[in-house]
């Protein structure tokens, strides 16, 4: 039996930018998924907010998912048939909440991350780079507690890296959203306020941004 | 079964993926069309074969004759038959074809006296065009039924030529009897002298008696008063008698129907073949569903919604592609001057829809099954 994660006993602070660094296996994002209600913990607990959410059902996980998490992955992973616009919109379809409020909410995700004027293309048109943005765009349009990022420039060119990485950083500052990101790259780690190193499943170190 | 919300989110996935939404749309309207046409023949059997409580008619034929051709009664049986108990009117008629064999382009004259269309027609017949009063004014002239007149392209005042027999049209009716609707009313003297050069043959007689539930015994006193004579007859109900003289092709029709079940098989088969397909092609997409929240049953429920939309919509243009056809057509099987009309009734279009439907959620339920039993994590690996 493969036990990926080994006793971790992690606390993160609401409204922290946190990035979780290691070699490939070392558990980095099993962690993440945890945390983001994808995978859940064979032992021991996960209290998020207050809730334990490795006693949640796989229904009342999706459901704490669309209200708590925000997931920006490194492939973006957006929907092909669906505009800009129609994939920021996707999480909020799951919200009771009128047409109008909904166009409401992703006209301002999309000022937030700077592609208003590219709502209606499709992620075919556009770049590596803005993909990325409307990804991010879908992550925080429900306004979620917790924003999860699995390499999220690993995908991108150093231009377009550092400009995600600036909008994530300014985000979490702005919005007061605890941030999780998971990076191989000890620059894109510098924008987080604390980094946490695994190793074979074990908390290695940590290194608290000066 | 699935929130307003996500219908525009439904028919995106269908509108922008247009080349499997043409293809499966397509075979199911292939399909349904084949299936709405076989069930309109089976419709048309029912209708042209199925004896109805007010159904009063009786048609005496010649024994042992099963076309009319060859079944040749003297007209001076009229008033023996008139006399018998029960028999409220009878009316000799001459029956000639433009083609013996069966086809959906054969047109039948009956010759009747000029002062007996009207116990003829049924009473439901509705004058279209013209009136029987300019009927009577000419010797040549003929009532078509709608059908007929539809299918040849004819208004009043036309004249056709068909089987040798020149006429005017002299009015157009409509009726909801088969055996009105593909017929051309002629004056019984025109059409004998025109084909057979003399007076006094008739094909057959039709019989109304007084009461419905005495059409079987006023036949069998028919058959018992000629039973001697030199032409006996055979006397049954019109539409048991439509059974019997069309009983091979009402067979042929009847096996049709192992037709429309195949249609509906291939319905179910294609929804099902491009639905798996479509789950299989977008499990990354579900797996980010997910990951937004969407929960494994609602992924199944879209899954099965999208089935279903596409199947309608395909079921919905096989259907009223089908109903275009027949009604633009006119068609009707004949043998023997007899008419199974093929005919799309409104029951028949909603049984369509409601089948094709029906067919794209059950094709739907395996796949959104498997899909919303598939984990985040499962998801991510397939692909």
């Amino acid at each position: 039996m493969i036990r990926p994660l080994i006793d971790l006993d992690l606390d993160v602070e609401a409204g922290a930018f946190l990035a979780l660094m290691g070699p490939s296996g070392s558990g980095k994002t099993t962690l993440l998924n945890l945390i983001a209600g994808i995978d859940q913990p064979t032992h021991g607990t996960l209290t998020i907010d207050g809730q334990n959410i490795g006693a949640l059902s796989r229904s009342k996980l999706a459901a704490w998912r669309s209200g708590h998490i925000g997931y920006v992955f490194q492939l973006y992973n957006l929907v092909p048939v669906l505009t800009a616009y129609e994939n920021i919109e996707l999480p909020l379809l799951l919200h009771k909440l009128s047409r109008k409020e909904r166009h409401r909410r992703v006209s301002a995700s999309l000022e937030q991350v700077g592609l208003a004027d590219r709502h209606d293309h499709y992620p075919r048109q556009l770049s590596g780079g803005q993909e990325q943005r409307v990804a991010i765009a879908r992550a925080i349009v429900t306004q979620p507690k917790i924003i999860v990022a699995d390499e999220p420039t690993g995908d991108l060119d150093k231009p377009s890296a550092l400009a995600i990485m600036q909008l994530l950083q300014a985000l979490n500052r702005d919005m007061k959203q605890t941030l999780i990101m998971v990076t191989h790259d000890p620059k894109t780690a510098e924008f987080a306020d604390l980094t946490l190193h695994l190793d074979k499943g074990r908390l290695a170190e940590a290194t608290v941004l000066a | 079964m699935i929130s307003p919300t996500y219908i525009p989110l439904i028919l995106r996935q269908i509108v922008r993926r247009p080349a499997r939404t043409l293809l499966t749309v397509g075979g199911i309207a292939t399909a349904m069309f084949l299936f709405i046409a076989v069930q309109s023949m089976q419709q048309g059997v029912a209708l042209a074969t199925q004896q109805s409580a007010g159904d009063n008619t009786l048609v005496v034929y010649r024994e042992d004759r099963y076309c009319p051709f060859t079944s040749k009664l003297p007209e001076h049986y009229l008033p023996r038959i008139s006399a018998i108990a029960g028999v409220k009117s009878a009316v000799p008629i001459k029956v000639i074809v433009n083609n013996c064999r069966a086809s959906l382009d054969v047109v039948t004259f009956r010759g009747v006296p000029s002062d007996s269309l009207g116990d003829q027609l049924s009473a439901s017949v509705v004058v279209l065009e013209g009136s029987i009063e300019d009927w009577r004014k000419r010797s040549d002239s003929a009532i078509l039924g709608e059908t007929l007149a539809k299918r040849r392209g004819l208004r009043t005042g036309d004249r056709f030529d068909a089987a040798g027999v020149v006429s005017y049209v002299a009015g157009i009716v409509r009726s909801d009897q088969p055996q009105d609707q593909n017929v051309a009313y002629v004056h019984l003297d025109f059409l004998q002298q025109t084909v057979d050069r003399k007076l006094g043959i008739v094909t057959q007689f039709n019989v109304k008696v007084d009461d419905a539930s005495q059409l079987e015994s006023v036949a069998a006193a028919i058959d018992a008063e000629f039973r001697f004579a030199e032409q006996p007859t055979s006397t049954r109900p019109e539409k048991a008698f439509v059974a019997q003289a069309a009983a091979d092709m009402i067979d042929l029709i009847g096996f049709a129907k192992y037709l429309g079940i195949g249609c509906l098989a291939a319905v179910l088969a294609l929804v099902g073949n491009a639905i798996l397909l479509s789950v299989q092609d977008r499990i990354r997409e579900h797996a980010i569903l997910q990951t937004l929240g969407y929960g494994g049953m609602l992924i199944g429920r879209l899954i099965v919604a999208e089935g279903l939309f596409i199947a309608f919509i395909g079921g919905a243009a096989g259907t009223f592609a089908a109903l275009a056809v027949i009604e633009w057509g006119q068609y009707s099987f004949s043998i023997d001057g007899l008419s199974i009309p093929i005919q799309a009734s409104a029951s028949l279009i909603a049984t369509g829809l409601l089948i094709a439907t029906g067919l794209g959620i059950a094709a739907g339920l395996v796949p959104a099954w498997q899909a919303s039993r598939r984990t985040i994590a499962d998801c991510f690996r397939a692909v």
